[in-house]
């Protein structure tokens, strides 16, 4: 049989939840400008609270699934009035925040497994009972195809509110010029606050997809960060939309990587792409 | 005979052409000033002197043989060249003694490794430290000492490191009174002893003053150059400056 | 009492460990978060040639410094050319790129089932293998370790460290070549940081991936913070806090799993709360 029509498959995929977890990363990073390391942790916690209200209170998914990305935005936002505030209103350097950042990373992520313990779940009703779509003989499950469907949904959301509202000029300001977006008028500080309950909401939903494509476990904030991190990077660093290309060429390298060596290099892979690019091509693919 | 030149010395920042194409030479023992208006390339200059940024093209000569189209910071010493920051660039979280101090020291990874500082270096790092008054300051750290303090710090880490070409990057700018007189009393000391002094300045009366010789650049290129006087006056210049 | 000296060795290793990554942290300003890696190489390197070579340890712990040296090396020449952000990102990568080299090289390291029956130290008949005479073997080093990071400290060579903490390019117009200085500094600390592997190999006789992980190297850098930047005492006394501050929830009657957990609760709020209120640390003279 031949592989590639699945592996280009599982590359779209996996190029997809990465294009949505640099959407929000970049987003926030392209406002605030440092490396908010809590990110990931901010995304396992939408799919716990999944997890908490459809399997453990047996609320249906279309309540339980916006309640977690609602319960993500508000982490988000909760941690960036508490904390990187603060700090930011301190003129802290960037290496303050991102080690505050990593210091909730690790705080959350070890909550999450005192709660629901550190086992692997999931969050699909059965584990054998999804459909399966046949596409160029390879295939794709049901979740595998909402997965696609939201990264382009979450894309073309983005860009709407980004390009033609007032709040995404606002937004632009603030990532430009904090200080003349403040002389302009603008209200940087609520701004900010909105872009960390948006980009740690989209990031809640990237965490709620894995979780019902695969699986959750606590743990898992620090991959999805990184991912995040590293198609941003790749694509060029608060360039939102750099990202979504670095998340697909990420998607690739990592399916394609793994064909003829062991599944178990995935993240080593990963990171050679990030380092090969910080050497060789450190402002990405496009530049902001 | 000059001590630096430039040859059709060329750096663009995004395609802005903050020198260009520029030719000029310092001469030993003389204190030359780079005048212009802000923006017209006289820090990229110093820059490009000392290695900070790379050279985008031409060349620069030093003592007359020595041909580089490139530089790097840290070999920039051999050469007898030294400078200060237009942003005052110090070690902040460090004593001041030690601000000196570091300068004095050995370079090699090893040599330094196996050594901590001499009665000599001692020596050298308080005359100096004494010479611009901050002498009493040498525990405190650099980040809390007064905007002229911190310029005088630079100006002492530049007399211990007795390198024979001096870049001082607006070192008159916001200076009271006092303090500026001992940094005008230290140019003019450092040209008694046979250094070679290269001034960044807005300050028109101190550049008449203490200059040798003058280039005036202008959106990165030259506009005009020689004796203090004659070229000050010239209209051209004026409105160089006035257009800004 | 057994307990108690077990709590001690377990001290004097993370202090080997902080110790090491301070020269880093604290004197290049460098946010390295891939500790636990040259922890892990020297931990390997001397379980592999003591069970598999019948190496004497002594000999070993050099192999293992060497060795972490060497890769230190390698790692340092494309570390040194990130800085900030960029620098504890790609660190980060270094960090899963090591773990997943010993989770997947089986046929070396066994894999995830790790290496089990390392011996203890012994050396002309004196034999190491009571914890008490062991932990004398560990505070040796200790003293050694702290001894060669003062005299690093004291020297001319710490100074430029301190220099190229604050200002890179000024420092390098006096005539350092600052690539050479952070390098060295570098292999210096992961070879120090190979010897703490080696003292916990052979400690606990058995190892596994899962202690190499970036966890780890949070921890690492969480008593070096807690300590405070540029102090070696800092080190010590922020490794003796982070390792016996979690043994007390033991004593609150928290379950193993549930104080594993708690322990990164803690040090991961500590660096929050640091960062916020106190970011040079108990007697740190550098702050971030």
């Amino acid at each position: 049989m031949d592989i590639l029509p699945q592996l280009i498959l599982n590359s779209l995929i996996a190029g997809s939840i990465y294009a949505i977890l640099a959407l929000g990363f970049n987003l926030i990073f392209s406002t605030v400008n440092f490396f908010d390391l809590s990110y990931g942790a901010v995304a396992v916690i939408g799919a716990y609270a999944v997890f908490y209200f459809s399997k453990l209170l047996g609320w249906p998914l279309f309540v339980a699934v916006p309640l977690g990305v609602l319960i993500s935005g508000t982490i988000g936002f909760l941690l960036y009035t508490s904390v990187y505030r603060r700090l930011r209103m301190r003129r802290s350097s960037n290496t303050v925040l991102l080690v505050a950042s990593l210091g909730v990373l690790t705080a959350l992520q070890a909550l999450l497994a005192i709660f629901f313990s550190s086992q692997f779940q999931t969050l699909s009703a059965t584990s054998s009972g999804e459909r399966l779509f046949s596409l160029f003989s390879g295939s794709i499950t049901e979740t595998q195809v909402i997965i696609l469907l939201t990264a382009v949904a979450v894309l073309l959301g983005l860009a709407f509110v980004l390009k033609l509202t007032l709040f995404g000029k606002a937004v632009k300001a603030v990532g430009d010029d904090e200080e003349v977006a403040k002389i302009v008028g603008i209200n940087t500080d609520k701004i900010i606050g909105k872009v960390f309950f948006i980009g740690s909401a989209i990031a809640g939903l990237a965490a709620i997809l894995v979780g019902f494509d695969t699986g959750i476990e606590p743990i898992m904030g620090l991959p999805l960060l990184l991912k995040g991190v590293i198609a941003s990077i790749v694509g060029g660093i608060g360039n939102v939309y750099g990202g979504v290309a670095g998340a697909f060429l990420l998607g690739f390298v990592e399916n394609f990587g793994i064909w003829k060596i062991s599944g178990e290099w995935k993240d080593a892979i990963a990171f050679a792409v990030l380092i090969l690019f910080l050497v060789f091509r450190p402002q990405g693919i496009f530049k902001k | 005979m000059p001590i630096i030149e430039t040859k059709h010395l060329y750096k663009h920042f995004d395609g802005v052409r903050a020198v260009d194409h520029l030719s000029v030479a310092f001469e030993k023992g003389q204190i030359t000033s780079v005048v212009g208006p802000n923006g017209s390339g006289k820090s990229t200059l110093v820059n490009l002197l000392t290695g900070m940024i790379p050279v985008d093209g031409g060349e620069i000569v030093v003592a007359g043989s020595v041909r580089f189209t490139k530089i790097k910071s840290h070999e920039v010493k051999d050469y007898g060249i030294t400078r200060t920051f237009q942003d005052v660039r110090l070690f902040e979280q460090m004593p001041v003694l030690d601000n000196v101090l570091v300068v004095l020291t050995e370079r090699g990874v090893f040599a330094s490794l196996f050594e901590k500082h001499s009665p000599y270096h001692l020596e050298k790092a308080e005359e100096v430290l004494r010479r611009v008054g901050l002498w009493g300051k040498r525990h405190e750290l650099a980040l809390g000492l007064s905007y002229g303090q911190r310029k005088l710090l630079e100006i002492a880490r530049v007399l211990a490191t007795d390198a024979d070409t001096i870049l001082l990057d607006e070192p008159f700018a916001g200076l009271f009174p006092e303090m500026l007189k001992v940094v005008v009393d230290i140019c003019k000391e450092l040209k008694v002893k046979g250094k070679t002094l290269i001034l960044i300045e807005h300050n028109m009366d101190l550049i008449r003053e203490l200059s040798d010789h003058i280039y005036v650049l202008d959106a990165g290129k030259l506009l005009a150059e020689g004796k203090p006087q004659s070229v000050l006056a010239r209209r051209d210049v004026i409105e160089a400056y006035l257009g800004e | 009492m057994p307990y108690v000296i077990h709590l001690l060795i377990m001290v004097s290793i993370y202090s080997i460990l902080a110790l090491s990554l301070n020269l880093v942290v604290g004197f290049t300003g460098l946010v390295f978060v891939a500790a636990a890696a040259f922890f892990g190489i020297g931990a390997y390197v001397t379980a592999i040639v003591m069970t598999s070579f019948g190496f004497n340890f002594f000999l070993a712990c050099i192999v293992g410094a060497l060795f972490s040296a060497l890769i230190a090396f390698a790692i340092g020449a494309v570390l040194s050319k990130f800085r900030g952000d960029y620098y504890t990102l790609a660190s980060v990568g270094f960090n899963i790129i090591i773990y997943s080299v010993f989770l997947n090289w089986q046929t070396v390291t066994r894999g995830p089932l790790g290496i089990p029956g390392i011996p203890r130290p012994s050396i002309f008949g004196l034999s190491f293998s009571d914890n008490f005479s062991f932990l004398i073997l560990a505070s040796l080093l200790v003293i050694l370790v702290f001894l060669a990071c003062r005299f690093i400290e004291q020297s001319s060579f710490g100074r430029v460290l301190r220099a190229i903490r604050e200002d890179e390019k000024a420092v390098s117009v006096f005539g350092y070549e600052v690539l050479y200085f952070k390098l060295a500094t570098f292999v210096v600390a992961a070879a120090f940081s190979a010897f703490a592997g080696s003292l916990y190999a052979s400690y606990i006789t058995f190892i596994d991936p899962s202690t190499f992980f970036v966890n780890e190297s949070i921890f690492i850098l969480a008593v070096v913070i807690l300590g405070g930047l540029a102090s070696n005492r800092g080190a010590v006394l922020g490794a003796a806090v982070l390792v016996l501050l979690p043994e007390a929830l033991r004593f609150v009657g928290f379950p193993p799993d549930i104080a594993a957990q708690m322990r990164q609760v803690v040090y991961g709020l500590l660096l929050v709360i640091l960062m916020m209120y106190r970011p040079q640390g108990l007697m740190g003279e550098y702050k971030l």
